[in-house]
């Protein structure tokens, strides 16, 4: 096959086995290889279910769900493995082995992997992730938020050339937000292709370069976060909140002619521009201002 | 699927007649169904009850669940008919029917068999039939009503309400588990999970009593619930008719001295022996599955 995508659904339709619920209707998606893709939505949207189709944890009622040129209908959720890396919500769910460098091995070891390569990618791990103090101990032992890095560490070890992160930010601290925000950076740098769901709008504006809207089992947007956080007619028929700093720059600088800002620093450099601009126009106002500063 | 896959033993919703019953009239006729089912040796009474237990499963719309949940007879009622068979668990004389090289088959052996047999599945049949069409709370409620103590009562309804939510859990960590790869399909799959599954069940029930805590259980005063129960005429005869039947029953048996049939039942040797070996294959059948099930791929 030539250059298959990341992942193409075609018509996916999902119901619930127990019940008659319509969990997606009608879904298209293509991802590319190297996307990092954000996907948001109320819950109760659809959102876990499209990403549990990723990786065959659940398989279409109808239409397909192809992931690098495999159809995953006839495979099973270990043979996805290889390719599809899934983070789920609550680490406690994934979590098992008596310490954490064990937990970290676990994965590619099923998966084939060397031992001597093992050792490295646990090794690569443990510096990124920050987990030294605490690789002999075991998993429940260390902090939520520690945890949840462990979860996230004992799927990256299999580089899986996609990665589904579900809500990889909640009920983190400042800190291991910011390693996760890291390594998405990472991981686009490397090819991986990542697919985030999340309610972290700050995170995803930060690090996402494309946003997926859902809404009632349907995919209902689909382009740039600048595009998807600027839409306020959007926004407020998903009930979904732009990023502050991006409401703030809806409300102020867009009007005038400015960017819709995504991070604060964003906003500052057109600020800072502007400023700059009012200062050439009245020089003796910037001049006193800067003497008294 | 892994979350269905999971034993269902949890309240299936439902607007049937038996979902309607007070629980209290059914809870009279799982313990009379109980009481019975040991006061007799009667396998015809044990039928009747198996059959109506069935029936009353039918009306409530719960077959499909039922059936999954009684798989766990066929291991249990195979060893039971051929252990009893081979080495009956009533008082000398035996009547001995057959052999199978050095094994004597006994008929009184299959009819005890049988009894126990019926003992179960009686009973397990009522049990589940009610527990599925019987909303905790209610149960909590209507016990609650009977003076039942308030902590003894709120154990039992906490445990009947974390049956399905471990269900649940167990699912999503199976799930995660095979994210990562993880072969094998029998016990060694479902061995790590238990890790998991006992961590958060043990974090779980801590969170809940800090919680139940910091909410005033354990204060003084009369409680009321959310849901009410009603108590109907209809219900008041149900649960009548159930003392009166099963206490009659009872009665009657035990002054029959525990009316066996065994002398009056005669079964044909050919029977004895073709059951003995059906249920010999089906118990050693279901072993070597479960052993070969739990050593593929792992």
């Amino acid at each position: 096959m030539a250059d298959p995508k990341a992942i193409e659904v075609t018509k996916a339709r999902f119901v619930y086995p127990s019940g008659h619920v319509v969990a997606l209707d009608d879904v298209d998606l293509t991802i590319e290889h190297g996307e990092i893709v954000g996907i948001i939505g109320q819950n109760g949207s659809g959102k876990t279910t499209l990403t549990k189709l990723f990786n065959g944890l659940l398989k279409p009622t109808s239409g397909s769900v192809v992931v690098n040129g495999i159809d995953t209908a006839g495979k099973s959720v270990q043979e996805m493995a290889a390719h599809v890396g899934y983070v789920f919500q609550n680490p406690n769910h994934q979590l098992f082995a008596r310490t954490v460098e064990a937990e970290l091995q676990f994965g590619p070891r099923n998966i084939g992997v060397s031992e001597e390569e093992i050792a490295e990618r646990v090794a690569r791990a443990v510096e990124f992730f920050g987990l030294k103090d605490v690789l002999e101990e075991h998993p429940y032992r260390v902090s939520f938020p520690i945890r949840k890095l462990v979860g996230i560490a004992s799927i990256v070890t299999m580089q899986p050339s996609i990665l589904i992160l579900d809500e990889p930010s909640t009920g983190q601290d400042h800190q291991t937000t910011h390693i996760i925000n890291d390594l998405m950076r990472r991981l686009r740098e490397d090819g991986t292709t990542v697919v985030c769901v999340s309610h972290d709008m700050p995170l995803l504006a930060d690090v996402v370069e494309r946003v997926v809207v859902m809404k009632n089992t349907q995919i209902i947007a689909d382009a740039s976060p600048r595009e998807v956080f600027a839409d306020e007619p959007l926004m407020a028929r998903t009930n979904l909140q732009a990023p502050q700093i991006t409401q703030i720059a809806m409300q102020t600088v867009v009007p005038l002619g400015g960017p819709v800002a995504l991070t604060p620093r964003e906003l500052a450099d057109d600020i800072e521009q502007r400023a700059g601009a009012k200062k050439t126009a009245r020089k003796p106002v910037a001049a006193q201002k800067g003497a008294a500063s | 699927m892994t979350m269905t896959a999971a034993l269902p033993i949890s309240m299936i919703p439902g607007d049937s007649v038996i979902h309607r019953i007070n629980p209290i009239a059914k809870l009279i006729w799982v313990v009379g169904y109980i009481v019975l089912a040991f006061a007799t040796q009667n396998i015809l009474i044990l039928g009747v009850m198996a059959v109506v237990a069935f029936l009353v499963g039918i009306i409530a719309g719960v077959v499909k669940p039922l059936l999954k949940a009684m798989i766990i007879l066929i291991p249990i009622g195979s060893s039971l008919l051929a252990l009893q068979i081979i080495a009956p668990a009533v008082e000398r004389p035996w009547t001995q029917v057959g052999s199978i090289g050095p094994l004597a088959l006994y008929g009184d052996g299959l009819y005890y068999g049988l009894v126990l047999l019926g003992r179960i599945v009686a009973s397990l049949i009522i049990a589940l039939v009610v527990v599925m069409t019987t909303h905790p709370s209610d149960l909590f409620t209507s016990l609650a009503k009977l003076k039942m103590p308030y902590t003894l009562n709120f154990m039992l309804a906490m445990t009947l309400q974390l049956i399905p939510v471990f269900q649940r859990e167990f699912g999503i960590i199976m799930s995660a588990q095979k994210s990562r790869g993880m072969k094998g399909t029998g016990f060694s799959a479902v061995l790590p999970s238990f890790v998991p599954v006992f961590v958060g069940a043990i974090e779980r029930v801590q969170q809940l009593s800090i919680s139940l805590e910091s909410r005033g259980f354990g204060s003084n005063g009369f409680k009321t619930s959310y849901r009410q129960v009603k108590v109907r005429a209809r219900d008041w005869i149900i649960g009548g008719i159930g003392v009166i039947v099963i206490a009659g029953l009872s009665a009657y048996s035990i002054y029959r001295g525990l009316w066996s049939l065994s002398a009056e039942i005669q079964f044909s040797p050919e029977f004895v022996t073709g059951l003995f070996l059906v249920s010999a294959l089906a118990f050693f059948g279901t072993i070597a599955v479960t052993i070969a099930y739990s050593f593929k791929k792992s």
